[in-house]
């Protein structure tokens, strides 16, 4: 994405005004060797299951994606990205496909049997609470590395 | 998503992300972190081409490797967008009064004939596809657009999704019209371009001269929340327009 100042007037007003968290004392957490990476993705897309309780404008909460699951529909608060992309191919924004290929391969180790999606438009300090309670998630199934993907 | 990262670092999960502004991956410094130069929707680069996905996946999974962080590349492929714009955005010349109203029986009907000439590419496009994205507002593929000319009319219908109120699933509503073109189209003819099929839908067709018709009268509505959706450009897409729509902040956030 083009850097902020060569954003046109409305869009670069609003992102460079967005307060941004301060992490006091980041963490860092050795990653284990590839072969050995189950791994989960974590997207901001605001998708959900067909028939699931849409994402609110600022929602905190989250939803489960199975990795098996591609019939999901987006209840995203912002229109200012593109949607055509992942409307031909979910892989474009969760690439559960290419991660499943790199398994096979041996590229990693295996792909989690849960993916989760959040409302990117939320502040990310009022995901916290969410965020912990599907890292206690991920760690039940022996998930040790996190994907984070935006839309 | 950045922030996100850091909760989950903490877990005593590894992270690593992907993100399409540099200076808030610069400001918040998750552990790992791959800068995107592509457009926003779009962060594998690029639809049906599991090449070029693996490469950006790959480009993210090697700073796994990294002794100590936190660290921040830069992807070695750009993705060009067009004047700095994330996505489509209309011009902001075309705004529409609700003067240009007219005979929204006729209006319907066009979209109407629209919707079933693109209806055989739609279908063809699902079964291709094995998924459509239409369909968050629950509302069948017909009666989305008499759903928003009510609207534009001045009623306030129910929502069709239970737990959601009218503005939010209206809001859906628009959103499932605008797949329901755009997955059609974008099957039909080939096309993975997001500024063609936005300036196809808004400026070209009669579903998106309808849409503007909503966003007029939005403009003039008592109702809060009606109105605040045209002040958060959260129906058409001006956010990346060169001004905002006359009459709003633009970006009412």
């Amino acid at each position: 994405m083009a850097k902020i100042t060569e954003m046109p007037a409305v869009g670069r007003g609003f992102i460079s005004e967005l307060e941004m968290p301060e992490i006091e004392h980041p963490a860092w957490t050795p990653p284990v060797p590839a072969s050995e990476r189950r791994i989960s993705i974590v997207s901001t897309a605001a998708v959900s299951r067909r028939g699931e309780k849409p994402f609110s404008w600022l929602a905190r909460d989250y939803r489960i994606i199975p990795k098996d699951e591609r019939d999901l529909v987006m209840t995203h608060v912002a229109v200012e990205f593109d949607r055509t992309a992942w409307q031909q191919d979910l892989n474009a924004i969760l690439p559960l496909d290419r991660l499943d290929e790199m398994a096979q391969d041996g590229e990693i180790g295996s792909v989690a049997d849960e993916h989760y999606a959040f409302m990117g438009a939320a502040d990310p300090r009022d995901m916290e609470k969410s965020a912990r309670e599907v890292a206690g998630r991920m760690k039940q199934e022996g998930v040790n590395t996190v994907f984070l993907i935006p839309v | 998503m950045c922030g996100l990262a850091h909760y989950f670092e903490s877990e005593g999960l590894a992270t690593v992300l992907v993100g399409f502004v540099r200076e808030h991956m610069e400001a918040i410094e998750p552990a790992r972190a791959l800068w995107l130069d592509f457009p926003m929707g779009r962060p594998m680069g690029k639809p049906n081409d599991p090449v070029y996905q693996l490469k950006v996946i790959r480009a993210a999974f090697e700073l796994l490797e990294a002794p100590f962080g936190p660290v921040l590349q830069d992807f070695a492929e750009v993705i060009p967008v067009r004047d700095g714009r994330m996505g489509y955005a209309l011009p902001p010349g075309l705004v529409l009064t609700t003067a240009d109203i007219g005979d929204l029986n006729a209006l319907l009907a066009e979209v109407r004939a629209e919707i079933e000439a693109l209806r055989p590419a739609y279908d063809e496009a699902v079964a291709a596809r094995g998924r459509t994205t239409v369909g968050a507002s629950e509302l069948a593929i017909e009666n989305l657009a008499p759903h928003i000319a009510a609207f534009v009319r001045g009623e306030k219908p129910r929502s069709p999704r239970k737990g959601l109120s009218p503005v939010p699933a209206l809001k859906l509503v628009v959103e499932d019209l605008q797949a329901y073109y755009t997955e059609a189209r974008t099957y039909r003819d080939g096309i993975d371009d997001f500024e063609l099929m936005g300036k196809w839908f808004w400026e070209e067709t009669r579903a998106g001269w309808l849409l503007l018709l909503l966003e007029a009268v939005s403009l003039e509505t008592e109702d809060r929340v009606l109105r605040q959706i045209v002040d958060m450009s959260l129906i058409t897409p001006r956010f990346w327009s060169e001004g905002p729509l006359p009459g709003t902040s633009g970006s009412g956030w």
